[in-house]
């Protein structure tokens, strides 16, 4: 006969050929290989015809068979599995898209190295509420809210058995207490032209909050340039957008978005960062009219300003590069051209 | 409903609805405070869990996205009435308790009394915009209640804040619901429709 078996790490295990006599010719294997003498270590004994593994570790799991020595029948087959009974399992329950309902999720501390099952039960004052099992991830449950706005607590327990043993854990908690939206999404932050002490942040909510405009959120913006450690810290009541105007100018900064239901709740963790520098002026080189008036005069046809000219706005450029001509330069420059022709 | 519809009467109805979630914001703080206070004075366990009491209007509610603008408006108002004469009926018990010794409680429960009647008025201005008869307030005298020992008192006085703490954070969502244009009619959603 075959089966599984499931042993606890430290124990001894005794097996018994099937019906097999204690003093019959037998030889056992391990996942298809003989145990011969040579093999047979403190841990694993031949007892006639019992084969005793002393306190079993992890390496000792596996199929062992034993046959009767002469006709190699198989006579005895088991699949031994060596593991822990569960410790106490985690859990946790949250709200991340409030008011429709929350989610509960557990792992256990330790890996027990055989299979578990997991019972969840959630009961609202006297009533039992079904936790419907998501498919991905395996170890969650959400549930929706029947009620709102209830006093009455919920117990959320938790169980989890395996062979060799079983424990649970077990939470209550009120509804405002477990929500807590996912963290803002697609935070974009930006200079702002012409301006070397700001930078525009701009987010959105979570997609997973489903009524923002009857559950507004607020927001917790932080920002810090990547040389110091220190955060400066705005919180917004309302909008989804930004300006920082205490930037150091020229350093980089890093950015984080969080996200609070406006009456309730936890803080969400933090954003995604994002990095922006703020505008800074391109360096300026010094120039006179000399070059300008001898540049134009060199060149009818094309209208090229020199690269260091600064006389227009850079808002004004039009082309790049070596091509890049601005509109006040190829008035100036146009009117010495006709002069010239 | 002409009147509830036009132009003006949104704006009003949006202005009311503004002041509304900002007074329920408020009130929801203080009561908070005053749980705080509550508690210690009274020389409870804040985590104490409180029955039902009777007479004590709950906030808990079922289907609270399915009601009609009419619906929230009523249930509201019989709400805070209810608690306007529980808060009444506390601070009366705590004078004849503590007297004068404790005069920051007396305060605080007569500052959240005050902010209660004004939430029930503001509600009632809200209705009247929609031309809706505001239900009369006789025959609405909680029932007598047997003369409770000083600790029952004690609880009950704090499953009255506690509600009234829930219910304050009901009203402020919903007034931004009522404050919600209507995707038909451009008036708020509910408001429209006969009781």
């Amino acid at each position: 006969d075959s089966h599984t078996q499931y042993e606890r790490v430290g124990a001894d295990v005794t097996m018994k050929c099937g019906s097999m006599d204690w003093d019959a010719a037998v030889t056992w294997t391990v996942n298809g290989t003989d145990i011969n003498e040579s093999q047979l270590t403190r841990s694993a004994q031949l007892n006639g015809s019992y084969l005793i593994l002393k306190n079993v570790g992890l390496s000792e799991s596996g199929q062992y068979s034993c046959y009767e020595g002469s006709s190699w029948h198989l006579k005895y087959q088991t699949y031994l599995r060596v593991g822990t009974p569960p410790k106490e399992p985690v859990l946790m329950c949250r709200s991340n898209n409030y008011p429709k309902g929350f989610y509960c999720s557990w792992h256990l501390p330790t890996p027990t190295y055989i299979p578990n099952t997991f019972n969840i039960s959630v009961i609202h004052g006297t009533k039992d509420m079904i936790c419907e099992k998501d498919a991905v991830p395996k170890n969650r449950c959400h549930i929706r809210y029947i009620q709102l706005f209830s006093t009455v607590k919920y117990k959320v327990t938790l169980t989890v058995t395996n062979a060799l043993g079983k424990n649970f854990t077990t939470l209550t908690f009120d509804e405002f207490a477990i929500v807590k939206p996912d963290p803002p999404e697609s935070v974009v932050a930006k200079p702002v032209p012409n301006n070397p002490r700001r930078l525009e942040v701009s987010w959105q909510n979570p997609s997973s909050w489903p009524d923002p405009e009857s559950f507004p959120l607020k927001f917790f913006l932080r920002y810090r340039p990547l040389i110091l450690d220190q955060w400066q810290h705005v919180e917004l009541s309302d909008g989804t957008s930004h300006t920082i105007t205490d930037a150091y100018a020229g350093k980089e900064y890093i950015i984080q978005v969080a996200a609070k239901d406006n009456d309730i709740g936890t803080w969400s963790d933090w954003s995604v960062a994002v990095h922006a520098t703020p505008w800074t002026e391109e360096p300026k080189h010094l120039t006179t009219e000399a070059q300008i008036t001898e540049t134009t005069s060199a060149s009818t046809s094309s209208f090229m300003a020199p690269p260091t000219t600064k006389i227009c706005d850079k808002g004004a450029v039009v082309g790049s590069g070596a091509v890049a001509v601005c509109w006040t330069a190829g008035l100036v420059v146009a009117a010495y051209s006709v002069l010239f022709i | 409903m002409a009147a509830a519809d036009s132009p003006s009467a949104a704006l009003r109805r949006r202005d009311l609805c503004s002041r509304g979630i900002r007074l329920a914001g408020k009130m929801r703080a203080d009561v908070v405070d005053l749980l705080d206070i509550y508690v210690e004075q009274q020389g409870l366990d804040a985590s104490v869990s409180v029955a039902a009491v009777e007479g004590v209007p709950l906030a808990a509610v079922e289907r609270w996205d399915e009601q009609t603008g009419t619906q929230r408006l009523l249930e509201n108002l019989a709400a805070y009435r209810a608690f306007r004469a529980l808060l009444a009926q506390m601070l009366e018990e705590q004078r004849e308790q503590l007297g004068e010794a404790d005069a920051g409680l007396g305060r605080a429960l007569a500052a959240v009394l005050l902010q209660v009647s004004a939430f029930a008025y503001h509600l009632e201005e809200l209705l009247r915009l929609e031309s809706r008869g505001i239900p009369g307030e006789e025959g609405d005298e909680p029932p007598p209640l047997p003369r409770l020992s000083l600790f029952e008192q004690k609880l009950r006085g704090l499953g009255v804040l506690r509600e009234l703490a829930q219910w304050a954070v009901r009203s402020a969502r919903d007034l931004r619901q009522l404050a919600k244009p209507s995707p038909a009619t451009g008036t708020a959603p509910g408001l429209a429709e006969s009781p």
